[in-house]
């Protein structure tokens, strides 16, 4: 007897049999035990499998509950560039554009303004130092987190991650005054005899203190003059600004032209094109300045930092000396006490009376030299920059799998992420300008604000990297190691990339808009994780 | 599901198609756990199922107006889900897996019907979930479109972009594998081949 195969009684079973052979297997296994047995063991296996298959043996998911209904439809979209051109053409018109008109009223209106800001090239340089500073400080950040939420196994390490930085640095940063006194007007006097017993905030063109306050005063304007006394900070944007009275605490002055001639008790930091302490000047603690020019007569008790095109030194340095700039000139009325190091192109010039501590430390740095040692410096930076993004984007999806496995799908929407992103950027620089400037809800919050916001931006390469790795290597999921060999060749290709002039630049916008925008999307989407139960 | 609910059902589509929320959201609720188990099935990791039936409904919603009131509206999500979830295996498996052709050149055992109704008396219906992970993607999408989806061959043919006859071969090939895999035999394919 010539019997029928598995095939045959597998396709007479699922009804795909043509009728007349059909008819013949049926024939034929109501007369053969074996090809019966085979067909029954087939049916009990389709069975099985049916039956496994179908098994409700899991709950779904908590997100999958509460995302579609109110998911991303595509007039989102829409909404979300309608909210950015929106809140962009407000953040000009309301924010921007005036602070442009006090900033001119200030003095520092075009060329300037260019001119302050670059502080003879000084200033950008010092902005290398600055952004490696962000990246040590994001990256302890999310070391920090990820120990304390891995220990804690807390249920909601998003919201937490969020918000438990804000309220340590909130707690670290000495507590600001409820409320200052406000004043604004085309000149704005303290007069001599008047007591302010608050914080003063004081606009306009020209702001005069012979009078005293009693905390801090927080200024912006064209001309400055302090003759009166402030007890508390002094923190000035001014186009010129001159104490020549008393501030018992620190003073931090951004200004074109700024002039120290009464007595500081603290620290002095100063942004600006020109500095100058006079003879009279007395600085109770150290000096830091980036500056173009810099001309100190007067005593500084402490250090004195800086970078600065052309120094004059003439009165007392009580502390060391390290100043980085193009010249330096030491004159014989000058004292430093300490150890001096001077970095610049040319050696400095020391008249014979000065009273030194030890000779003047000199690195004179060649401009060739130092452009290929700066072009060095620069891949060195960004080998440093791609570790440590790596090893923060390793520790994310080992501690966090499920945000960095969230956020990673926000990226692959592209225009959504971007355009929160970017809408996140223009709602924080006016947050920021509000919380700083105009102190609506304080410094403190204002820089909690701003250093939150550095861990998400700098969490934004690793997502984008991890997205453009798993373009070119296609999508895995199963193997850690793959995953990370994903996000180090995406990240490896943005850190190359940034090495590019201006195209460089341009990408790493578009990264680190479109990154922060998608953990943002990321934590709102954990945010809404919860464990229920399978609905009826 | 009875006329009514059938009824309920399309005006639902038809509530949502016009662009009402809470039809679609109602749409939403019914469906999502039947293409998250789908989708848990045919992907190799929760995660993958996760994501997968989320992209799987912005799909669904997006085309929804192309939908035909006449067809199943089952069906038809489960025909969106099926495509989006091979889809996804195929564009991994070109760089990850062993399985290609030759598996379809090797000759199949005639099975032993005693042997096969012992098999299937000593395994559970979880044993046989776990030993599907095992299974190479082609294989395991085709039984998850078969016995969990109940797609007829020439749907199933579409989404694996196999000819018709073909598979019956698919099919028995995967539960030959999985029979091996069930027997212990299959452990050293399935670690070759890795989870696809």
């Amino acid at each position: 007897m010539i019997h029928f195969d598995e095939m045959a009684c597998l396709l007479y079973l699922e009804g795909q049999l043509e009728d007349s052979r059909a008819r013949e297997l049926a024939a034929h296994v109501a007369e053969c035990a074996p090809c019966r047995y085979l067909l029954h063991a087939l049916e009990r296996e389709s069975k099985l499998l049916s039956g496994a298959l179908t098994e409700e043996d899991e709950a779904i998911p908590a997100r999958l509950l509460g995302v579609q209904t109110q998911g991303w439809p595509s007039w989102v979209w829409s909404l979300a560039f309608a909210a950015f051109a929106a809140a962009s053409y407000w953040v000009w018109n309301d924010g921007i554009g005036p602070w442009l008109d006090q900033l001119n009223n200030a003095g520092f209106g075009g060329t300037n303004l260019m001119s302050m800001m670059l502080f003879s090239g000084a200033f950008w340089e010092g902005w290398g130092d600055l952004v490696d500073i962000l990246q040590i400080v994001a990256l302890l950040a999310v070391v920090i987190l990820a120990l304390g939420l891995v220990r804690r196994r807390l249920r909601r390490p998003a919201a937490v991650a969020l918000v438990l930085p804000a309220l340590l640095i909130a707690l670290a940063l000495p507590p600001q005054a409820g409320a200052a006194e406000v004043r604004r007007g085309r000149a704005v006097l303290v007069p001599a005899g008047e007591t302010i017993h608050n914080d003063l905030i004081a606009t306009g063109p020209s702001v005069r203190i012979d009078g005293t306050v009693e905390g801090d005063l927080i200024v912006f304007t064209r001309e400055l003059t302090v003759t009166g006394h402030v007890t508390g900070d002094v923190i000035a944007f001014a186009g010129q600004a001159l104490i020549d009275g008393t501030v018992d605490g620190n003073a931090r002055v951004f200004s074109q032209h700024a002039t120290l001639q009464g007595s500081i008790g603290k620290n002095v930091t100063a942004f600006a094109n020109s500095i100058t302490v006079t003879p009279m000047g007395n600085v109770g603690g150290g000096m830091l300045a980036f500056a173009g020019e810099a001309d100190l007569e007067g005593k500084i008790r402490r250090d004195l930092m800086g970078r600065i095109g052309r120094s004059d030194l003439d009165g007392l340095i009580g502390g060391q000396v390290w100043i980085r700039g193009l010249t330096l000139d030491v004159a014989s009325t000058a004292e430093i006490d300490g150890p001096a190091t001077f970095q610049g192109n040319q050696q400095p010039s020391v008249a014979a009376g000065a009273k030194l501590a030890s000779p003047i430390r000199t690195e004179i740095t060649q401009e060739v030299g130092r452009s290929r040692r700066s072009e060095t410096r620069k891949v060195i930076h960004e080998i440093i920059g791609y570790g440590a993004a790596l090893l923060a984007g390793i520790l994310l999806l080992t501690v966090f799998p499920g945000f960095y496995r969230s956020t990673l799908r926000e990226t692959g929407a592209i225009g959504l992420p971007l355009g929160v992103g970017a809408l996140a950027f223009i709602s924080g620089i006016f947050v920021f300008v509000l919380g700083v400037l105009l102190l609506f809800i304080g410094v403190t919050a204002g820089v909690a604000g701003a250093l939150l916001y550095a861990p998400i931006l700098y969490l934004a390469q690793v997502f984008v990297g991890a997205w453009l790795g798993n373009k070119i290597l296609g999508v895995t999921s199963t193997q850690t190691g793959a995953v990370i060999g994903r996000m180090a060749l995406g990240l490896l290709i943005l850190h190359v990339a940034r090495l590019i002039p201006v195209l460089g630049g341009l990408t790493w916008l578009v990264v680190l808009l479109w990154g922060t925008g998608a953990v943002l999307m990321g934590f709102y989407r954990m945010s809404r994780v919860e464990n229920v139960p399978l609905p009826a | 599901m009875n006329p009514a609910e059938q009824a309920g059902l399309r005006e639902r589509i038809a509530q949502a198609q016009s662009g009402n929320a809470d039809a679609w959201g109602e749409l939403y609720r019914l469906h999502a756990p039947a293409i998250f188990r789908f989708c848990r099935r045919a992907m190799p990791t929760r995660e993958d199922a996760e994501d997968a039936t989320m992209d799987i409904f912005i799909k669904v919603r997006q085309k929804l107006s192309q939908y035909d009131v006449n067809r199943p509206f089952s069906a038809w999500l489960y025909t969106v889900a099926a495509n989006h979830c091979w889809d996804l295996l195929r564009r991994r498996k070109v760089r990850q897996d062993l399985e290609t052709g030759e598996v379809e050149n090797m000759p199949l055992e005639h099975p032993d019907p005693g042997q096969l109704e012992q098999l299937i008396e000593k395994h559970t219906s979880q044993q046989v979930r776990r030993a599907l992970d095992h299974l190479p993607a082609r294989s395991r999408m085709a039984l998850v479109l078969r016995y969990y989806s109940e797609m007829s061959y020439d749907e199933i043919a579409g989404t694996l972009g196999v000819r018709r006859t073909f598979v019956g071969v698919v099919l028995l090939r995967a539960r030959h594998q999985l029979r091996e895999i069930l027997e212990g035999r299959g452990a050293a394919n399935a670690a070759a081949g890795g989870p696809a």
